[in-house]
């Protein structure tokens, strides 16, 4: 029952940054009832080499449409991934399956890989493929500036979130206030 | 001089260290790679090289915990010296002094229950703390078709209905309470108890709210305490209050992404004994948009003309409460439990609701009285009219005539719950630990005059819980279960002797 412990999760200032509060007792144990299968198959065999296969994928895909130049061809490849992983890691919270009570509803998957620890052999990769992209589809759009400011403010949008730093803040504009509970 | 050498000596170095750069393979990629990156535009150049020197720092960075440490570490010297100090605590607490008393003179009845039971130190008494409202634990017919259907079925499912578990007649007993009751669809639990703590974690998760009643029953708290909701409690069957709590979730929650909300209640409550205002309360769930879950374990088979329960008793169409959950085990004297709604309800129950998934369907036996009893109930009702007048007997004993209890209890309840009246308790200064001593003198006093009632047994709460938490406090109170086992004559008798129980242990005492 989660009246009557308020304090643990009370917002602490109106700042437009907040950290999300620590998690209670029965949060925690919760989450670690069972593995989190939702945050723990970036580990699994062919989880790296998977985002290898997309961008090629993706890169074939822009170039059989007709009319897409090279440089726009890398832009594009570029910009979906980044969407897509910004979705998937940074935006979306929680577990879509049922086998946590919830468990893990405050936090974004970058938050729930390897139990929140930093600079993990996982997260290194996963934060290195956005920069290697960034620099082949600067490399290969021949620098023009227009192309490189799209894509450099693409890798931003990716990068700040996966920062030490970054980690359990929230930006109130977007998430809200936090739950009083 | 010295200057013109050391320039020639740099150039040296330079020209040596270009040589060698070039013959290390792959160094005319990288410098063919820099010189058309660099493109004279210097800033580009250096944002690149930023978010590569950024890169490798993070790559070589060392992994560290984000967890807080909530634990010391010990030597191995220091965990044995904690092992060896400590001593266990027993596991079970010694018995209090009352709890000592109680267990003492504890009746047990040998032999089959029943109105009247046989207790082991050789006495017959009149049995009013069974919930045998209908005496049908006597009932030849019955006992015949539960040995048919043993014979036929054997003794249980021995697995969850899920796997194959499920026989026929479940499915029969589970048409028969929707049809009984006027809902859409209907699953059946093997246990009472657990029906209710289980159909509430199936549907209210986390960040869900629920609304309760400071009152509810046991398994009602286990249940919201699983679900991991939010719970706003309102004052006990206080409509009013209800609203209040409504609004103001209401409110609260605008802004927020929308959650699922439930009332949870009870029809007649296990811990009080009186009736909720069904039509009231579907109103407020239709204005506030929230979905009723109803516990009629006490009322179901009880209430109503042909005990379809609260439903039938107010005149509510059983398909505007979302969830009907109730008992077989009671009053209906077969067992487990059911819960009825739509069909979208009811099937998602079977494959999230714990108790349904992972525990043995019910025995066949149970499920086939169960059907029995509400055809009984549907063909019959006078079977409910000889229970209600026992308890009016009862009621003209106890209520009026009493100077010291109450009954808190609706009037159509066989279950009659006697508490103290508050200006007995408030002019001896009496605490809830006085009170049940005197109410458990009381039982032993009706019990030495031949007549067994019980009292109201709480719940142990949850470990550290107050009732600061809950905010409601148990009333001690004595249970008395009417029964239409007894003729008017004998009730009345008994009722007797509990009031003269009553007013003996109250005045001895002053």
């Amino acid at each position: 029952m989660n009246d009557g412990k308020k304090g643990s999760r009370r917002r602490r200032s109106s700042s437009l940054l907040y950290q999300e509060p620590p998690e209670s007792m029965e949060h925690m144990s919760d989450q670690s009832a069972l593995p989190n299968l939702n945050a723990n198959w970036v580990n699994a065999k062919g989880a790296w080499a998977i985002h290898v296969v997309c961008i090629i994928g993706l890169k074939i895909l822009f170039d059989i449409i007709p009319g897409v130049s090279q440089e726009t061809s890398w832009t594009f490849v570029n910009i979906t991934y980044m969407f897509a992983s910004y979705l998937m890691f940074h935006w979306v919270r929680g577990v879509p399956f049922e086998f946590n009570a919830g468990a893990y509803d405050n936090l974004n998957m970058w938050e729930q890989i390897d139990n929140g620890d930093q600079y993990t052999p996982a997260k290194k990769f996963l934060l290195s493929v956005p920069i290697v992209l960034f620099l082949l589809s600067t490399h290969y759009t021949h620098y023009d500036l227009t192309y490189f400011t799209i894509n450099f403010l693409a890798v931003l949008a990716v990068v700040i979130p996966k920062l030490p730093f970054s980690h359990r803040m929230r930006v109130a504009l977007f998430s809200g206030d936090p739950e009083d509970r | 001089m010295d200057l013109q050498y050391a320039q020639h000596w740099l150039n040296d170095i330079l020209n040596e260290v270009s040589t060698q750069f070039q013959k290390v393979p792959g160094s005319a990629i990288f410098l063919r790679y820099v010189k058309s990156s660099y493109q004279n535009d210097p800033v580009r150049s250096a944002v690149e090289l930023f978010l590569v020197l950024f890169a490798i720092r993070y790559l070589l960075s060392p992994k560290y915990s984000t967890q807080k440490k909530s634990y010391v570490t010990l030597s191995d010297e220091e965990i044995d010296e904690l092992v060896d100090d400590w001593t266990p605590e027993p596991l079970v607490a010694p018995q209090t002094q009352f709890e000592e008393a109680e267990n003492e003179k504890r009746p047990i009845i040998v032999g089959p229950t029943g109105p009247k039971s046989k207790l082991s130190n050789g006495r017959t008494v009149t049995n009013l703390a069974s919930y045998n409202f209908y005496n049908l634990v006597g009932n030849e017919t019955l006992k015949e078709k539960a040995i048919q259907v043993l014979r036929t079925y054997g003794v249980g499912p021995c697995s969850p209905p899920g796997f194959y578990g499920t026989q026929d007649v479940h499915i029969k007993t589970e048409a028969d309470i929707a049809a009984h009751l006027g809902a859409p669809a209907c699953i059946m639990y093997a246990q009472a108890f657990s029906t209710i703590s289980s159909v509430i974690p199936a549907f209210s998760k986390r960040g869900d709210i629920i609304v309760a009643d400071k009152a509810v029953n046991y398994a009602i708290r286990k249940g919201i305490q699983i679900s991991r909701s939010t719970v706003r409690w309102y004052e006990h069957n206080d409509l009013e209050d209800m609203e209040r709590v409504l609004g103001k979730v209401v409110r609260e929650q605008s802004k927020k992404p929308l959650t699922r909300r439930f009332i949870v209640t009870e029809g007649l409550f296990e811990n009080v004994g009186d009736m909720l205002d069904l039509p009231k309360t579907i109103e407020l769930k239709l204005k506030y948009k929230f979905r009723l879950i109803l516990d009629e374990t006490w009322s179901f088979g009880v209430l109503g003309r042909t005990g379809r329960g609260i439903t039938e008793h107010q005149n509510v169409d059983a398909a505007e409460v979302d969830m009907i959950v109730g008992s077989l085990a009671g009053p209906l004297c077969a067992g487990g439990g059911f819960c009825a709604g739509s069909d979208e309800i009811v099937e998602h129950q079977r494959i999230s609701a714990a108790a349904y998934t992972f525990s043995a369907a019910l025995p066949a036996m149970l499920a086939t009285t169960a059907s029995e009893v509400l055809s009984m109930l549907e063909s019959n009702p006078e079977m409910l009219t000889s229970v209600r007048d026992n308890i009016k007997t009862m009621w003209a004993q106890l209520d009026p005539r009493s100077d010291w209890i109450y009954c808190t209890s609706s009037a159509e309840n066989p279950i009659m719950i006697l508490a103290l009246k508050l200006e007995v308790v408030l002019g001896r200064k009496l605490s809830m630990a006085d009170q049940e001593q005197l109410l458990q003198e009381v039982v032993d006093e009706t019990l030495a005059n031949g007549v067994m009632i019980t009292r109201v047994k709480s719940m142990p709460r949850a470990i550290n819980a107050t009732s600061k938490d809950v905010g409601w406090e148990l009333q001690p109170a004595l249970k008395v279960c009417i029964t239409s086992g007894l003729s008017r004559k004998e009730i009345e008798r008994a009722g007797i002797t509990i009031r003269h129980a009553v007013t003996k242990i109250m005045t001895r005492k002053r």
